[in-house]
């Protein structure tokens, strides 16, 4: 089942097209990744996805029903969550309630009281490995733990769909490699993931298929092995060093 | 007859102007609203009448003074005061300029007493009329132009000069400025200092034309504030738009329904202004 | 924990019996005066619920006080309405009143949603101004009680007793519930709570129209205690600063932390009036601004932190100067 297409989406703001006509889709189950140079419009396209912007042209379907025009926390209860790329944790609470108010709130909110949304905050915590700072300031955490708190947040709502932006910027490799394995733990737990990365180690380990976007419109799209070879993809952003280093 | 209006509402715009450019300044560049900013006119206009009761001097003259003596007051506060507590936060900074405004208030009220007080000029009331059509002012075409002159020079410091430069970058990023090796202190209270002693002129300006009293501040600092938000942050030339729209409309609105509305139609003027377009006429986004 | 919960509910019973019996024991100056402090707590506690806890500085709550009072006046006075009726229509007129001017206002950040509530306080107050049905600039009476003079001075008292504690249990009970967390998430970090799935809006005006009802019960008891009101008493922005400033000196985002900045300005306000008959606020200008200089945080956050040592407040200083 596709659980999230989009279709022709354009956004311009002003005199800039930061997206330009881009078709893509998702399957349920599957982890498609998105990559690109930066300013490529990848973070523009989740803004899209999210209901931060509405597609200057083009639809958003989520399970099949339109969800471009809907405001963010429309799109959130509806099932998609999000991760920001520099984080945004609420620093004057704690560890745990950053997590209670995705649960709270998200998807899976209508049926939880505080409490319920507390308990299911400490599961998600459990889950992604935060569990022993649970009741530390969120402005306490370093670089790692605050990327951890963000999926933690963004799982809480209980989402079918995720929307990952730049999630291992700033770790280093050990770090990386747990971060894949949460996301890979992610899938298994029936979740459909986009992810938009940098870090090549963790595409190629995480993803199933891939796009890539340039200049706003998308390059590329297929499996990891097609795209990472593809010779237009190596010239606008991987360089031929890459297909050396890795070969 | 609308002439007449018409110019009322400009000349007495231009006042407004010269009031709100020095919050304006303070405002855009540290984000700071300055809500003492009343007090300080009144500081201004106490400067010209004592100056002229004591010693006779022309309140043009004084004008020179009160800018002056408020520059080095509003450095001072800035310095000693608002520096250390500017970091907590625009809100916690609001609040210490309550602070300061009552302060300031009441050191007037306990050492000059609430009378009001009036500086009389002979050529207070003087006027020239153009034909038959409209009757100037001749002190408020004055004030009008000194707006002017005051506003191309704030315009000039700050875009042709290396510390309109320092003023400029710490307001954009006070971090980054400080790192290229700004004393972001110094320019703060400069800034401070600048807007405060256009305020002092404003005051200067008003005691020739208005009576004055340890009180006056309130008022004067709501109207600022309505003339910043019309004109727009950010920009020297912002307070003569503002504050010729609103003379203008207090103006008009005074004609048609009368004195007592003045003030309904500034303030709804400023709400109306701040939900639909916050920026204001001139205003750069933020 | 629950230890510590006990504990808290046992404080706030004593004072809370304390506060029932003082009336008892006082003249009716100082009954007056409590009440004051009590009125001041309601509107510095009210305030809290958008200021403090959602971050949205209103610097206009006034107008709710001011149309509490006169909602309260023109149906006592014009329809002949009691006066439990008309404090009920009061507190609902200008939550009503929140909820309009909440929807275009609360899309504001910062320093613009501030100016645009005083916008909006100054224009109520040039509005009622020019009212017939309030009669303008020459003031509004109310009826008069029909009870003895201490009576009504108990009156007030218990009335504006009864007043803070629906407002303190109702502030508690949001706080712990989806609302509370949802505003704090939005002061803290908005866009991150809209895409968590919070309706920012819808909380942010429910919070906007808590703080004005509670304000509007305050101003419906205060016109019927003056028996008269003005607009400019009534809509007067020093009203506004007192309860800003009565919030921030006991702690914004804490429960109780108006309540005692409350007291405590009064407190020293009065003081300062006892001994300085000529320059109190000349004084109190000054304690403003020091309290603001080193103790930023409020009264609540020294008290439950114990640090009393000069290291507390120049440390306030050095994380704060420029």
């Amino acid at each position: 089942m596709v659980i999230l297409e989009g279709k022709n989406i354009s956004k311009r703001f002003a005199g800039l097209l930061a997206v330009s006509k881009v078709d893509f889709h998702l399957k349920q189950g599957e982890i498609l990744g998105l990559i690109g140079p930066n300013g490529a419009g990848k973070t523009t396209l989740v803004n899209v996805i999210a209901g931060v912007y509405t597609p200057s042209t083009g639809k958003v379907f989520f399970k099949e029903k339109q969800i471009s025009g809907k405001h963010p926390y429309q799109i959130g209860r509806l099932g998609i969550s999000r991760t920001f790329q520099v984080v945004k944790p609420f620093p004057g609470m704690t560890v745990k309630e950053n997590a209670a108010v995705g649960a709270m709130y998200g998807a899976g909110g209508k049926t939880k009281s505080v409490k319920q949304a507390l308990q299911k905050a400490e599961e998600i915590l459990e889950f992604v490995g935060l569990a022993d700072q649970m009741n530390k300031g969120a402005d306490q955490l370093g670089v790692a733990s605050r990327k951890r708190l963000e999926m933690a947040k963004a799982l809480a709502m209980e989402p079918e769909l995720v929307l990952f932006d730049e999630v291992m910027a700033g770790l280093n490799f050990g770090e990386i490699d747990q971060a894949v394995e949460l996301i890979k733990k992610i899938r298994e737990s029936g979740k459909s993931i986009l992810i938009i990365e940098h870090v090549m180690r963790a595409i190629k380990n995480v993803c199933d298929r891939i796009f890539v976007l340039h200049h706003g419109e998308k390059i590329a799209d297929g499996t990891v092995d097609d795209v990472l070879n593809n010779e237009t993809v190596i010239k606008a952003y991987l360089g031929r060093r890459y297909k050396e280093l890795t070969h | 007859m609308v002439l007449q209006i018409l110019v009322n509402g400009i000349l007495k715009g231009g006042l407004y102007a010269l009031m709100a450019i020095g919050m304006s300044l303070i405002w855009g560049v540290m984000d700071i609203i300055n809500i003492a900013h009343g007090a300080f006119i009144m500081l201004g206009a106490f400067t010209t009448y004592w100056l002229f009761t004591l010693f006779g001097m022309d309140p043009f003259v004084s004008l020179v003074f009160s800018m002056v003596i408020l520059f080095v007051l509003g450095y001072g506060v800035q310095k000693i005061v608002i520096n250390n507590v500017i970091r907590a936060g625009a809100f916690i900074t609001l609040i210490l300029a309550f602070g300061i405004d009552i302060f300031i208030k009441n050191l007037a009220l306990v050492s000059w007493t609430a009378d009001v007080r009036k500086v009389q000029v002979s050529y207070g009331a003087a006027n020239f009329s153009l034909g038959n059509w409209v009757t100037i002012p001749t002190v408020r075409l004055l004030a009008f132009i000194l707006v002017i002159v005051i506003s191309l020079a704030f315009y000039f410091i700050l875009n042709r000069t290396n510390l309109g430069r320092s003023i400029r970058a710490t307001s954009q990023d006070l971090d980054a400025a400080r790192l290229v090796g700004v004393d972001v202190a110094r320019t703060y209270a400069i800034t401070f200092g600048l807007g405060v002693g256009a305020a002092g002129a404003a005051g200067t300006l008003w005691s020739i034309l208005f009576p004055i009293s340890p009180m006056m501040g309130g008022e004067l600092t709501l109207k600022s504030f309505v003339v910043v938000i019309i004109g727009g942050l950010g920009s020297m030339l912002g307070p003569i738009i503002g504050g010729l729209a609103l003379g203008i409309a207090e103006a008009f609105g005074t004609d048609w329904f009368g004195s007592t509305y003045g003030n309904l139609i500034s303030f709804t003027i400023l709400v109306a202004v701040l939900i639909v377009r916050p920026k204001g006429f001139l205003g750069k986004a933020d | 924990m629950e230890k510590k919960l006990i504990q808290k509910f046992l404080i706030c019973g004593i004072v809370l019996l304390l506060t029932v019996l003082f009336p008892l024991f006082s003249n009716n100056f100082t009954i007056r005066f409590g009440t004051d402090i009590l009125m001041f707590a309601i509107m510095a506690s009210a305030w809290n619920i958008i200021g403090g806890y959602t971050g949205y500085a209103s610097f206009g709550n006034v107008v709710f006080f001011g149309i509490g009072g006169y909602i309260t006046a023109v149906l006592m006075e014009r329809t002949g309405m009691n006066f439990g009726f008309a404090y009920l229509a009061a507190g609902f007129g200008a939550a009503l009143f929140a909820v309009l001017i909440g929807l275009p206002v609360l899309r504001l950040r910062g320093h613009y949603f501030a100016i645009a509530t005083l916008g909006v306080a100054e224009a109520m107050k040039a509005l009622v101004q020019n009212l017939q049905i309030t009669e303008g600039n020459s003031g509004i009476y109310l009826p008069l009680l029909n009870f003895s003079i201490k009576a009504q001075y108990y009156f007030f008292f218990y009335i504006m007793l009864g007043t803070l504690v629906l407002t303190l249990v109702a502030t508690y009970l949001m706080l712990n519930s989806k609302l509370g967390y949802s505003l704090i998430a939005i002061r803290e970090n908005e866009e991150a709570a809209n895409s968590v799935g919070i309706n920012t809006t819808w909380s942010k005006t429910v919070a906007f129209a808590l703080s004005g009802l509670f304000t509007g019960l305050a101003g419906s008891i205060y016109a019927y205690q003056q028996a008269f009101l003005k607009p400019g008493p009534a809509f007067s922005v020093e009203t506004t600063v007192k309860m800003i400033v009565m919030a921030v000196f006991g702690g914004t985002g804490k429960l109780f932390g108006p309540l005692i900045g409350a007291f405590s300005i009064e407190m020293i306000s009065e003081t300062l009036s006892n001994y300085f008959l000529v320059a109190h606020t000349l004084f109190f200008g000054t304690v403003v601004i020091l309290a603001i200089l080193f103790a930023p945080k409020g009264l609540i956050d020294l008290i439950t932190k114990r640090k009393f040592g000069l290291s507390y407040f120049l440390e306030n200083i050095r994380q704060h100067r420029i």
